[in-house]
């Protein structure tokens, strides 16, 4: 039983493959006449199958399908005649239900479902056979001439049907083989493909006559079985090799890609050895550009995944063939290249007229660019690799160069489009330290440093300045143009040039419609907005800070809104596609923004804003949270059991709110820029040290301001003196800061221009009468609720109220509450 | 002067007590070592806003509640969740019985923060002793005002009203209303009376005159915003609370009428074209169920309402008697600053 199975399986397969390799060919002719046949012969398959092992009922079933597919292709068959094959058939099952009926004993065995179908099956097809009676008497006959010849019948008819005589032969042969041995199959197997192997070789002999496609076929079947495994020749030795020649190979070549049986590495390699032959022979630019571009596709087209990536001996290759491309691009001005190139109206020859070769040598760019990405992505970020990896990212920005260099002279002003877009996008995340290093007025140390900084061409900020104003100019789809403009931002915001990022935002309303555009964009959006935060906090401008942050760092998912990273969560919310088409968005790691950075710079600049906000709100009922993000951290240092000195960054900047809040800018100042935070994150900013001396500044200005907040009750009076003393700032400041706090009625105070002091009002009141304002503020509001329940059980106008004129008692009782929760007041304070 | 204080306080609290003996035919006897009990207790267990709780035993002579012993409920973490109250209980009483102490159940005690204790929990378990042990009754201890010099110790019941309510379970605005029952008259206040045997009273006497000054100026403190500060804030909560559940008995007041409103509009046009029909001389329309119709909206349970305002009114009677002490207390000390200057 199981080597029946085995016999049939490996039959099976074997019939599988071949119907495999065949059948994508004939997509290729894509010819109706060679698809219904193929329907036709794989139900016939079937039914031989089936009448092997006499199963009436499926006979029956896969005839009645026969039938319907027979009269589907009834067209053909009119232009055609009818198939040899499938006389054959209705012969032969005619022929053996007669058997079966005659044989009583048999069918007195069969099951009674078997015994039904063959009763019907028998005069269908005696009924359906009347109408093909003379093909299939002339069939028998033939039959009958050659009995011996039933073995070589099938490559007698495939003079007829071509293709169809690799089929039927394999599965003649495999008829004979199931009653054999498995060891005979395989032998026969191997007979026959030694014998495929010899006749290939014949064919290559006479290549240059043969026609491509049925050379294709064998090469495949060579491709396909390990036996085979000596270089192939391209060309048998003393054919004239030529234009003609090497197309027609190429062409063979090509077809096999993307089918299933096709070794992909041993077709990338035909490849180059044909651009071998070719440059040996002198065949011309034309051709080898040609080759070049389908080489570069054939590596892309290595990996079927989409999510895997190149190896890194494929990528090289492939770096190398681009920029060989692009040398031969470069060397003949005369050659046009491009997707709207017909094949036919290919030019490669070389002759007076220009060459023309289809295809795209910007889309192979940025399919290389897209591949380099992937690598990126798939390299673990901490390891050599990684580094070397990305030791390959100034050669695809050299790639990029050139590309953009022909383009800007040959290309259309889209492609151009494209190409400055990819160059911004290799530009864009990178700090320009010589530009920095030169507007800080230092030189390179050495002369020749000096030289080289001055040869090596402008600063970023004007190629990006130039190549987006391009973009914004010419660019047609809003895709580029958005994700341009939002490069520019980054890069100014990245040299901090805040105005000009936030005017640039402002101006292009990104804001308003980014979450209609597509994921990767969105992505990018946000790492600008980021970026644009992190600029306004290091141009000292706190508030510009928190709010550019807020969004990102409220949803507490800053990593996977920038696309560093997926968050852990259950299957139930994102399946495994999902994941694969995130995983896809991540940016690579080198293009990172520091999230603690991030998170450092919104907790401090939210700390500088939210720490006097609460001094001066502390009694406000109403009082609204700035930062929640903030408070939570805050929380949760209140949480601890036991506080140590603080570990990490956010223990840092909590600790450091705690010292702000009474007012100590030296501790507040100690926890915020000591070595730990420096080295965590003051030390990534370009200019550490002026963000540095800028933070100090301000929370030195934040703290004086809390301190007068929360303790401006206990002072009569304060000297400015003193207060400039003790919070290390300037006279002339902490007279600013008063004045302002006094003007925004947010301190009760005067100033005393004589004796420099601060007079407090003590206006405010004390924390139990602010209470006590509260809970009148709340009872009001509960008398109103209360009487408009009353209202409405008395009905709108025959309220007890309405009586009189309607606000008055109302204001009456109201009055009436505020003059007893005063009472109290005054009662408790007198 | 400041003994002279004391005193004139000690006198005006004997005074009460003597008053209150009077006044009622059913009052509450409660022994100084029930008292000491469960301040002890609370001082042992209780922390801050925590609530101890605990078992009152005793017995009912003539018409009196005489409570003459107790135990605490033991606290229990969420870890063990197979600690079975009732068989301690169950345990402890029968245990007590074997040493010859009164073991009739007759209520329960409990601690409470800030006069606040007026809740549904304690509601619920008060009804459910009441009900079975009709003379039961709770003692609220409020340790914070002992703390500050007087023994608060107050022993409620529930009023005959509120116990029909309960079992009645109808708390639905129209079932309040009909019971005609206020948030006065959900607690009744029983007089307790600290009865002592005479011995101890003698030793009391002699522990007055030996203690010194500093053993009761506590009483004297003249800081009161902490105090008056955390009563406040609570009685901001619950009247916050109160906002919400009168905004929610208003919108369901509404949509009542808006209801109403549609039924009688409904109704009108029904008749109406009943009229044209039988002028027509057609059949009448067939009768539907309009209570089907018009399912009228769930009403909110009035009874935390209820008890909101309870609470709410403790509070205040809690900040009125403080405040009017503490006043009392500056005037004092005002004086005492003009005397001395």
């Amino acid at each position: 039983m199981s080597r029946f199975f085995a016999t049939g399986s490996d039959s099976e397969s074997e019939e599988s493959s071949s119907a495999d390799e065949i059948t994508p060919k004939k997509r290729i002719v894509c010819c109706p006449l060679r698809f219904r046949f193929e329907e036709l012969t794989n139900i016939i398959k079937t039914i031989r199958n089936a009448m092997k092992i006499r199963d009436m009922s499926k006979c029956l079933e896969e005839f009645e399908q026969l039938y319907r597919a027979f009269l589907k292709s009834k067209t053909i068959v009119d232009k055609e005649g009818v198939p040899q094959f499938y006389i054959r058939l209705l012969a032969d099952l005619e022929d053996y239900l007669n058997q079966l009926w005659e044989d009583k004993e048999g069918k007195k065995k069969m099951n009674k479902n078997n015994a039904k179908a063959l009763s019907t099956l028998r005069q269908k097809i005696r009924k359906y056979n009347k109408d093909f009676e003379t093909e299939i008497s002339s069939y028998k006959e033939v039959l009958n001439c050659s009995p011996n010849e039933s073995e070589s019948e099938g490559d007698e008819e495939s003079e007829d049907w071509g293709s169809d005589s690799v089929d039927s032969g394999g599965e003649s042969e495999d008829n004979e083989g199931e009653a054999a041995s498995l060891a005979v199959v395989f032998l026969k197997k191997y007979v026959f493909f030694n014998l495929e192997h010899k006749k290939m070789e014949q064919v290559d002999e006479e290549a240059d006559e043969e026609g491509e496609g049925e050379e294709g076929g064998w090469e495949k079947v060579k491709g396909g079985v390990p036996l085979v495994k000596e270089k192939p020749k391209m060309f048998a030795k003393g054919t004239e090799i030529n234009n003609a020649v090497v197309i027609k190979k190429l062409n063979e070549i090509l077809q096999a890609r993307g089918k299933k049986g096709t070794d992909r590495s041993a077709q990338i390699e035909l490849l180059h050895a044909l651009a071998g032959i070719s440059n040996e022979n002198n065949l011309g630019e034309g051709i080898l550009v040609k080759i070049k571009f389908n080489i570069i596709a054939s590596l892309y087209d290595y990996n079927t995944n989409l999510a895997a990536f190149m190896k890194a001996e494929m990528w090289k290759k492939c770096l190398e063939c681009i920029d060989e491309l692009l040398d031969i691009l470069f060397e003949n001005s005369n050659m046009f290249i491009g997707e709207n190139i017909a094949e036919d109206s290919e030019n490669l020859a070389i002759s007076d007229q220009p060459f023309r070769v289809r295809g795209c040598i910007l889309t192979l760019v940025e399919r290389m660019d897209e591949e380099f990405t992937k690598i990126m992505q798939n390299t673990d970020p901490h390891s050599q690799e990684y580094v070397d990896n990305l030791k390959d990212e100034g050669r695809v920005c050299g790639i990029i160069d050139r590309l953009l260099q022909y383009l800007e002279s040959k290309g259309s002003t889209e492609e151009v489009c494209r190409v400055y877009l990819r160059r911004i996008m290799h530009t864009y995340y990178k700090f320009d330290y010589k530009a920095h290093r030169r507007s800080l007025g230092l030189q390179g140390e050495t002369k020749s440093e000096q030289d080289q900084e001055e040869s090596e061409g402008e600063d970023s900020a004007i190629i990006m300045d130039r190549l987006c104003k391009f973009i914004y100019a010419k660019d047609r789809t809003d895709r580029i143009r958005t994700c341009a403009i939002l490069c520019h931002i980054y890069h100014h915001a990245l040299h901090s040039r805040w105005y000009q990022a936030r005017d640039l935002m402002l101006m292009s309303h990104l804001q308003d419609n980014i979450q209609h555009a597509d994921p990767p964009v969105q992505i990018l959006y946000n790492r600008t907005m980021v970026q644009l935060g992190i600029c306004a906090f290091r141009r000292g401008m706190i508030k510009d800070a928190h709010n550019a942050l807020l969004d990102i760092q409220s949803s507490g998912r800053a990593k996977e809104l920038l696309g560093q990273g997926l968050l852990m969560r259950n299957m139930q919310e994102r399946n495994a596609e999902q994941e694969k088409i995130e995983k896809r968005r991540q940016v690579p790691f080198h293009m990172h923004i520091n999230l603690e950075l991030l998170e450092c710079v919104y907790l401090v600049s939210a700390m500088l804003l939210e720490i006097p906000y609460m001094a001066a709100h502390e009694f406000d009922a109403r009082r609204r949270m700035i930062s929640k993000q903030f408070h939570h951290q805050l929380r949760v240092g209140e949480r601890q059991p036991l506080l140590g000195p603080p570990e990490s960054m956010r223990e840092h900047v909590v600790a450091a709110s705690k010292a702000m809040k009474m007012g100590d800018w030296k501790t507040c100042h100690s926890f915020i820029i000591n070595e730990k935070m420096n080295s965590k994150v003051w030390d990534l900013f370009p200019e550490a040290q002026r963000v540095r001396e800028m933070l100090v500044r301000k929370i030195q200005e934040e703290s004086l301001r809390t301190y007068l907040f929360t303790y401006s009750s206990v002072y009569d009076s304060i000297s400015m003196e003193t207060l400039s003393e003790m919070f290390e700032l300037e006279l002339p400041t902490v007279h600013s800061i008063i004045s302002k706090m006094i003007i925004n009625e947010e301190l009760m105070a005067s100033l005393d221009q004589p004796t420099q002091t601060v007079v407090m009002h003590r206006t405010e009141p004390t924390s139990l009468q602010n209470m006590t304002l509260q809970l009148a503020e709340k009872l009001g509001g509960l008398v109103e609720n209360n009487e408009r329940v009353f209202d409405l059980k008395q009905g709108v106008y025959g309220g007890y109220f309405n009586r009189g004129t309607r606000t008055r008692p109302r204001n009456l009782i109201k009055d009436h509450f505020q003059i007893k929760i005063n009472c109290i007041i005054n009662v408790v304070f007198s | 002067m400041l003994t002279v204080f004391f005193d004139l306080w000690s006198d005006k609290k004997r005074s009460k007590i003597s008053s209150v003996k009077t006044f009622s035919s059913s009052c509450v006897f409660v022994r100084l070592q029930v008292v000491l009990k469960i301040i002890k207790h609370y001082q042992e267990e209780g922390q801050g806003s925590e609530v101890v709780q605990g078992v009152l035993l005793g017995l009912v002579v003539e018409d009196r509640l005489e409570i003459t012993n107790c135990f605490p409920f033991p606290q229990h973490t969420e870890d063990d969740v197979d600690f079975d109250e009732v068989q301690y209980q169950m345990e402890m009483m029968r245990s007590l019985r074997h040493v010859n102490i009164d073991h009739l159940h007759v209520g329960w005690y409990q601690s409470t923060y800030y006069g606040s204790f007026v809740s549904r929990a304690l509601l619920d378990s008060q009804f459910s002793y009441q009900h079975a042990i009709e003379e039961s009754v709770v003692l609220i201890y409020d340790p914070i005002k002992t703390a500050q010099g007087s023994l608060c110790l107050k022993a409620y019941r529930l009023t005959p009203k509120l116990m029909e309510i309960c079992k009645e379970k109808d708390f639905s605005p129209e079932g309040l209303k009909k019971a005609c029952i206020g948030y006065e008259h959900m607690f009744e206040e029983v007089p307790i009376v600290i009865k002592n045997s005479h011995l101890i009273n003698v030793l009391l006497l002699d522990l007055q005159e030996k203690s010194t000054v500093a053993d009761k100026h506590e009483l004297l403190n003249l800081s009161s915003s902490n105090h008056l500060e955390k009563s406040l804030q609570l009685l901001m909560d619950r009247m916050d609370d109160m906002s919400q559940d009168i905004g929610k008995y208003n919108t369901y007041c509404r949509n009542l009428s808006k209801q109403q409103q549609q039924k009688q509009q409904y109704l009108q046009r029904r008749q109406q074209e009943n009229a044209q029909r039988q002028s027509r001389g057609e059949p009448p329309l067939p009768e539907e169920d309009i209570s089907k119709m018009f399912k009228p909206p769930q009403a909110p349970a009035r009874m935390d309402t209820l008890l909101i305002a309870g609470q709410i009114n403790n509070y205040c009677q809690n900040i009125k008697e403080f405040t009017s002490q503490n006043l009392g207390k500056l005037f004092m000390a005002e004086a005492l600053q003009g005397h001395s200057s």
